[in-house]
């Protein structure tokens, strides 16, 4: 099980962060990093992930009352939350039990994939959301893959720095 | 009945998702309606609420060059004191066809596709969806919706903005819009061939529609070129103003609008 009061100020953190810095920041003149999905990701695999999905739009829709967008970030971490479970679907082992998978025991390389794969739907998702314009989001792929990159860094300098935060 | 219970307890998560996600997606809509002309908008109230707070502290940082910007404007408008006055605006309506309502920009969006920005002036102060918005270094977007004491501002930063622009000191018009990630640059399509335009030169606003008055600066010419069997321009445009760092604002309103506007919607 997951520390709930520890787990709150990590939320309340990224909240900060991603509405108060990285919003407003402009990394050579174009790029915003999106770090709002990282307390999601690191939320243990469950079977059943209602709660968790209640807490994501609640942490999306804070986002989108303060940066006036609606519900662009709630819907994008809902669909986060929910497709997680999908993707270690696919990519866990034959023999692996779901509930055993243990993000903070992934190696580098698998949490990098892990995190890219997730920044990088989430900006689609965002975008689309956003525009309702598949062409336009087309149009500025490569803008939405260096941004990831970008998100990615970040995502890896933070877990190094708070490194396994939701250790027991 | 108690099967379908049970098949629905199975996919309680699926249920959750569908029901929030669906939540998540009325209000993206009910944003992006950009037609809507709702005046009482509760989350724009209660965005702006927010906002107001967290730009008190905000502000404190930039002081420096907030001050330096209203210097900015005091210098311009005495100069313009100084100038003598042509002879329409003597005469003629135009004297007193624009005011101005001093504002601050509480929240400013600049990395999605369609921006907008929360000013802290709404209809209480006489702000009416559709009226220009200006910096001392720019143009900064048109009024959407207000509520009592706030009010959305559509960004020139917006993918749907196309505001009508021409060549300092000349009658050549074209469109400025937004086509860039990047903040300050833009694009201006439609201008004709016959305009004599070299880098540097500067743009202003036309006039031409009742929102903006003529004669706002904008930007300067970075580089130009011709589309093959067009006869107009293709111009990309630096802009005065840094659009990641909005703080005082003016809106203008328009005391002819509803003379202009009726006289358009005649036959």
């Amino acid at each position: 099980m997951i520390n709930t009061s520890k787990y709150i100020i990590i939320l309340l953190l990224f909240l900060i962060l991603q509405v108060i810095w990285f919003n407003h920041m402009q990394l050579f003149g174009t790029y915003t990093p999106m770090v709002f999905i990282y307390p999601l990701l690191i939320l243990p695999i469950q079977k059943n992930e209602s709660s968790y999905l209640v807490l994501a739009f609640l942490f999306g829709i804070s986002i989108d009352l303060i940066s006036n967008t609606g519900g662009l970030f709630a819907a994008t971490a809902l669909f986060v939350v929910y497709t997680r479970k999908i993707y270690f679907l696919i990519s866990k082992n034959k023999s692996q039990d779901f509930e055993n998978i243990s993000i903070q025991n992934l190696n580098l390389l698998q949490k990098s994939i892990y995190y890219f794969t997730f920044i990088l739907i989430s900006q689609i998702l965002l975008y689309l959301l956003e525009s309702f314009n598949i062409s336009l989001v087309l149009s500025k792929i490569g803008f939405i893959l260096v941004n990831s990159f970008i998100s990615l860094f970040f995502f890896i300098f933070i877990d190094l720095l708070f490194f396994n935060p939701l250790k027991k | 009945m108690s099967k379908l219970l049970r098949f629905l307890a199975g996919k309680q998560s699926l249920l959750i998702f569908v029901f929030l996600e669906l939540i998540s997606l009325v209000l993206i809509i009910n944003t992006h309606n950009y037609a809507q002309l709702k005046t009482h908008d509760f989350q724009t109230g209660l965005a702006g609420n927010i906002n107001q707070r967290l730009n008190t502290i905000n502000r404190y940082f930039y002081l420096q060059n907030y001050n330096d910007s209203l210097l900015h404007q005091n210098t311009r408008l005495l100069n313009k004191l100084n100038q003598p006055q042509n002879k329409l605006d003597k005469n003629g309506a135009l004297a007193y066809q624009f005011s101005f309502i001093p504002a601050y920009a509480i929240s400013n969006q600049y990395n999605l596709d369609h921006n907008t920005i929360l000013i802290n002036k709404g209809s209480q102060d006489s702000i009416r969806p559709e009226s220009g918005v200006i910096s001392t270094h720019g143009i900064v977007g048109v009024i959407q919706k207000t509520s009592a004491h706030f009010a959305k501002v559509i960004s020139i930063l917006n993918k749907s903005s196309k505001i009508n622009v021409a060549l300092i000191h000349t009658n050549y018009t074209g469109f400025l819009q937004w086509r860039h990630q990047n903040p300050n640059q833009f694009e201006i399509t439609d201008m004709p061939t016959n305009a004599r335009i070299k880098i540097g030169d500067t743009i202003i606003t036309s006039g031409m529609s009742s929102i903006f008055p003529k004669g706002i600066p904008i930007g300067t010419i970075t580089g130009f070129k011709t589309l093959a069997g067009r006869k107009s321009y293709v111009i990309k445009l630096k802009s005065f103003m840094d659009y990641t760092n909005i703080g005082p604002v003016y809106v203008i309103k328009n005391n002819l609008k509803t003379e202009i506007d009726s006289l358009n919607m005649q036959p």
